[in-house]
C-alpha cells in the first residue's frame, strides 16, 4: 500500500447524501404552510423548539463538558425580556427577541465567571441554584406579574402580523429559522478550530489542556453563546404560550429535565442525537400524554432502559454499528482511488 | 354523544410520528360522524399533579353530563351531537397553553371551558382569546382571572367569559364570621407569592382595605414563596401582636407547615380562616385532630339550595351520587363543574348560529340560567366578562368520625342556609 494513495477527509457518501435529504426536507418543512394544518404547524414549530434547546444543551454538556440543570434560567430569562421588551419598551416582538439574546449573552458573563469556580457535580447543582435565583428574582417584579405571572397583550401578538394566518405562518417560520440557526451554528462551531479544542476537551481534559488548548476560555465562549441563543429560544416559546408566570418560565422540568432526557436517549455528543432525541420524545408524548402519570412513567423507563442498553443513546448504537455520521465531523483516512483491494 | 379521551387517536399518533418523514399523507385521516352535526367542546383540567384535588370529580360529573346530551341539544330545530374532548394540563401552566392550543387548533373544538385556579384558566383563556375562540371558565376568583390577564376594566376580553365569585365576596363572608366570633380584631395574614397570594394581599384590590374599613388590625408579614419550610418569622410576628385570627390564602402543604410549627411554637389563634388550603376533606382529614375547626370560604354544599337545570337533580342528589359512584367524599368543585356544562349546554341551545363564533360569544354574553351553583348571568358581574356565585363561610366540624363542612355565616346569601354554630379553636 502506498501512502500517497491515502488522504484525509471529513465527508463520506453517508454524508453527501444526508445533505441532499436534509436539503430537501428542509424545504418541504419550509413550504409547511401550504400542506400543513395549523395544529400540525404548532406541534412541529414546539418540536423545532424543543430541537433548539436540545441541541445547545448537547453542545454544553456533550463537548464542552459543562453539564448544566439550570439552562430554565435562561429560556426563562429570554420570556420575561420578551414581555419586558414588548410591554414596556414599547419595541416589536422579533426585534426584542434579539435584543434578548444579546442581554442573555451579557447576563451570562458574570454568571459564568461565577459557577466556572465549581467543578462537576457542583457545578450542576450550582447551575441550578442559579436558576432557582432567577426564578425569586422574577416572582418579585410586580410589574411583570411578581409570583402571579403575566399575558402578554393581546396588540402586542397582533403586532406581527394583521391575521391570524399570518402570525401562525410567522411562527412556525421563526421556529424553524431559529432551530436551522442552532444547528448550523452548532454544527459550524464545532468544525472551526474551537470545535477540534471542543472535540478534544470532549475526549480528555486533561490531555487536551496539555495540548495547550485554552479550557476556560473555550468553555466561557461555547457558555456564553448557549446562553444567549437559549435566551433566544425561550423568547419565542413565550411569544407562543402568551402566558409567563415564574414557576412556567423557569420550570425545571419543561425546559431542562425533557431537554436531558432527548439528548440522552438521542446521544450526547453529537449533532444527529438531538433530532432523534427530539422525535421519539414528541412521538411518546403525542401518544400518551393523556394517560397522565403513566405517561412520565413510560418516559422514565425508556431513559432507564436506553441509559442501560445504549449509553451513547440511539445515534450512539447507530453509528457503533454502521460508522456512518450524517453531520461529517470526525476525519477519516480515505484512499484517493478506491482499489477493490481496499 | 361520544366523550373522547382516547390517548391514541389515530390522527395524533399519525401527526406525530410523521414528522420524521415530513410525510404529508398523515394529515389526510379524518374521523366519521353520525348524521347529526357535531359541535366539539374542549375541556382542559388538572387531572394530575398537585391540583389533581379540583378534578378528582371530573369522570363523574362528565358521565352525568354524556347521559344528559345522549339525546343531542336542539338549536334552531337541529339537533346537534356535542362531543366532549377532556384534556390533562398536568396542573402546569405551560402544558395547559399546549393543550389548549392543541385543542383550538387541532380538534377545532367550538367551543372550549377550563376550571381550577389561575394556572388553568389563565393560560386557557389566554389561547381562547387570541385564537378567536368562545371560552368559559370557573373555579378562580375573578380578580386573579381578570388582571391577572392584564384585563383593562370597560375593556374586558372579546371571546373569555368566567363565572365564579371575587375577593369582595371571601372578605365579605369571613367578616361576617368573624364578626359572629366575638374574638380580638387583629388578624394574622398569610399570602404567598403566587396568582390567589397576591390578589389577596394586594394593598388596593385585596384584604388589607376592606378589614382596616371593618376595624380590623391586619398585620401582613410580606409574600413567602409556595413551599416555604419555615414558618417561624410569620408566627412570631403574629404572637407578638397577639392576633386570634389567621387568615390568608395557601396550599394545601403550605398551610400544613404553618399550623404544625404553631403549635410547636405555642401559637393558638382563636379562628383560623385560610382559603384554598382547606377545601378538600382529604387535607382535613391529613391534619388530625387539628384539622377540627379551621374555617374556609365554602362556594358550594349539598346544602346550597339550587338544582341543576340540565337533569334536575340537587345540590344533595349530586354530592350524594358522587359519594356512592365514587366511595370519597363531595368536593366543593363537583358543583362548578357540573355548572360550567349547564353553561355550555344553554348557549348552544340559544346560539344563532353554531358555525359563527361570533354568535357563541353574544350568546354567552347573554346567559341568565339558574344553575347547580346558583345564577350565571353576565349582565349582573361586578366587571367585563365576570360574573359572580353566591359565596357563604364554613368550619369543618367533626361529628363521630365524620369531618363535616358546616356553613357557618350567610349574611351574602340568606338563600344559603346555616347548618352549624362557629366555634373557637381554643
Amino acid at each position: 500500500m502506498n501512502l500517497s494513495n491515502l488522504h484525509v477527509t471529513r465527508t463520506s457518501r453517508a454524508a453527501k447524501a444526508a445533505a441532499v435529504v436534509g436539503a430537501l426536507i428542509l424545504i418541504v418543512l419550509i413550504a409547511a404552510p401550504w400542506w400543513a394544518g395549523r395544529a400540525d404547524m404548532r406541534l412541529m414549530g414546539e418540536l423545532f423548539l424543543y430541537l433548539a434547546l436540545a441541541s445547545l444543551w448537547n453542545l454544553m454538556a456533550g463537548y464542552a463538558g459543562l453539564v448544566s440543570v439550570g439552562q430554565q434560567a435562561y429560556v426563562g430569562f429570554g420570556g420575561y425580556m420578551l414581555f419586558a421588551l414588548t410591554i414596556f419598551g414599547g419595541i416589536y416582538p422579533l426585534g426584542a427577541i434579539a435584543l434578548a439574546g444579546v442581554l442573555g449573552a451579557l447576563v451570562a458573563v458574570p454568571v459564568a465567571l461565577l459557577i466556572f469556580r465549581l467543578r462537576g457535580a457542583y457545578f450542576a447543582i450550582g447551575t441550578w441554584v442559579i436558576a432557582e435565583v432567577f426564578r425569586l428574582s422574577f416572582a418579585q417584579v410586580s410589574a411583570l406579574g411578581g409570583g402571579s405571572g403575566s399575558s402578554l397583550p393581546v396588540g402586542i401578538v397582533k403586532s406581527l402580523a394583521a391575521s391570524r394566518s399570518g402570525r401562525e405562518h410567522l411562527s412556525y417560520w421563526l421556529a424553524l429559522g431559529s432551530t436551522v440557526i442552532v444547528i448550523a451554528a452548532v454544527y459550524l462551531l464545532l468544525r472551526s478550530r474551537n470545535g477540534l479544542a471542543l472535540t478534544a476537551i470532549r475526549d480528555n481534559e486533561l490531555a487536551a489542556g496539555s495540548l495547550g488548548i485554552d479550557i476556560w476560555r473555550t468553555k466561557f465562549v461555547v457558555y456564553v453563546v448557549t446562553a444567549a441563543l437559549t435566551t433566544m429560544i425561550g423568547a419565542l416559546i413565550f411569544l407562543q404560550k402568551l402566558r409567563i408566570s415564574p414557576d412556567a418560565a423557569f420550570s425545571v422540568n419543561d425546559w431542562t429535565a425533557f431537554v436531558i432526557f432527548i439528548v440522552v436517549i438521542g446521544g450526547i455528543g453529537t449533532i444527529e442525537g438531538p433530532i432523534i432525541g427530539t422525535l421519539i420524545f414528541f412521538v411518546l408524548r403525542e401518544t400518551l400524554a393523556d394517560l397522565g402519570t403513566i405517561y412520565l412513567l413510560v418516559l422514565g423507563v425508556v431513559a432507564i432502559v436506553i441509559m442501560l442498553k445504549a449509553p451513547n443513546g440511539i445515534w450512539g448504537l447507530i453509528r457503533g454499528r454502521f460508522d456512518i455520521e450524517l453531520f461529517p465531523l470526525s476525519f477519516r483516512v480515505k484512499t484517493t482511488h478506491p482499489s477493490k483491494k481496499g | 354523544m361520544t366523550t373522547k379521551i382516547t390517548p391514541w387517536s389515530r390522527r395524533r399518533f399519525l401527526a406525530g410520528s410523521a414528522l420524521t418523514l415530513a410525510a404529508p399523507a398523515a394529515l389526510t385521516s379524518t374521523r366519521a360522524y353520525a348524521a347529526n352535526p357535531v359541535i366539539k367542546v374542549g375541556h382542559v383540567s388538572p387531572r394530575t399533579g398537585p391540583l389533581a384535588g379540583f378534578a378528582e370529580a371530573d369522570d363523574y360529573v362528565l358521565e352525568a353530563i354524556n347521559q344528559a346530551f345522549a339525546a343531542g341539544l336542539e338549536n334552531n330545530g337541529k339537533t346537534y351531537t356535542v362531543e366532549i374532548i377532556s384534556k390533562d394540563s398536568q396542573s402546569n401552566p405551560n402544558r395547559a397553553a399546549e393543550v389548549a392550543a392543541d385543542l383550538i387548533l387541532g380538534d377545532e373544538v367550538d367551543l372550549i371551558v377550563a376550571a381550577s385556579t389561575p394556572d388553568t384558566v389563565n393560560p386557557v383563556s389566554d389561547q381562547a382569546e387570541i385564537n378567536e375562540v368562545p371560552c368559559i371558565t370557573t373555579d378562580c376568583p375573578w380578580q386573579p382571572y381578570f388582571f391577572g390577564r392584564n384585563g383593562v376594566p370597560g375593556e374586558g376580553f372579546e371571546n373569555t367569559y368566567h363565572f365564579f365569585w371575587g375577593l369582595e365576596d371571601v372578605i365579605g363572608a369571613f367578616l361576617d364570621m368573624w364578626g359572629k366570633s366575638g374574638v380580638a380584631k387583629n388578624i394574622g395574614g398569610l399570602f404567598p407569592n403566587d396568582a390567589d397570594g397576591n390578589a389577596w394581599g394586594d394593598a388596593e384590590l385585596g384584604l388589607p382595605k376592606p378589614l382596616a374599613a371593618a376595624g380590623y388590625n391586619l398585620v401582613d408579614p410580606g409574600r413567602f414563596q409556595p413551599l416555604s419550610d419555615d414558618f417561624s418569622n410569620q408566627i412570631a410576628a403574629f404572637k407578638s401582636a397577639g392576633c386570634e385570627i389567621v387568615t390568608g390564602n395557601m396550599i394545601p402543604p403550605d398551610f400544613a407547615t404553618f399550623w404544625a410549627q404553631s403549635a410547636q411554637q405555642g401559637f393558638t389563634p382563636k379562628v383560623v380562616t385560610i382559603g384554598k388550603a382547606l377545601l378538600f376533606p382529604s387535607v382535613i382529614e391529613a391534619l388530625g385532630t387539628r384539622g377540627d375547626g379551621l374555617t374556609s370560604e365554602v362556594w358550594w354544599s349539598p346544602n346550597h339550595p339550587f338544582s341543576s337545570s340540565l337533569t334536575g337533580a340537587t345540590s344533595k342528589d349530586l354530592a350524594d351520587g358522587y359519594t356512592a359512584a365514587s366511595g370519597r367524599p363531595w368536593t366543593q368543585p363537583i358543583g362548578f363543574k357540573h355548572a360550567l356544562f349547564e353553561v355550555v349546554a344553554d348557549v348552544i341551545k340559544r346560539a344563532e348560529d353554531l358555525d359563527d363564533p361570533a354568535a357563541i360569544v353574544s350568546a354567552i354574553a347573554s346567559t341568565d340560567l339558574d344553575t347547580i351553583t346558583g345564577n350565571v348571568n353576565w349582565a349582573n358581574g361586578p366587571i367585563n366578562n365576570v360574573t359572580k356565585t353566591p359565596l357563604v363561610a364554613g368550619q369543618w366540624q367533626r361529628e363521630g368520625d365524620v369531618l363535616d363542612l358546616k356553613i357557618v355565616a350567610n349574611a351574602a346569601a340568606a338563600t344559603i342556609p346555616i347548618t352549624g354554630d362557629l366555634k373557637l379553636l381554643s
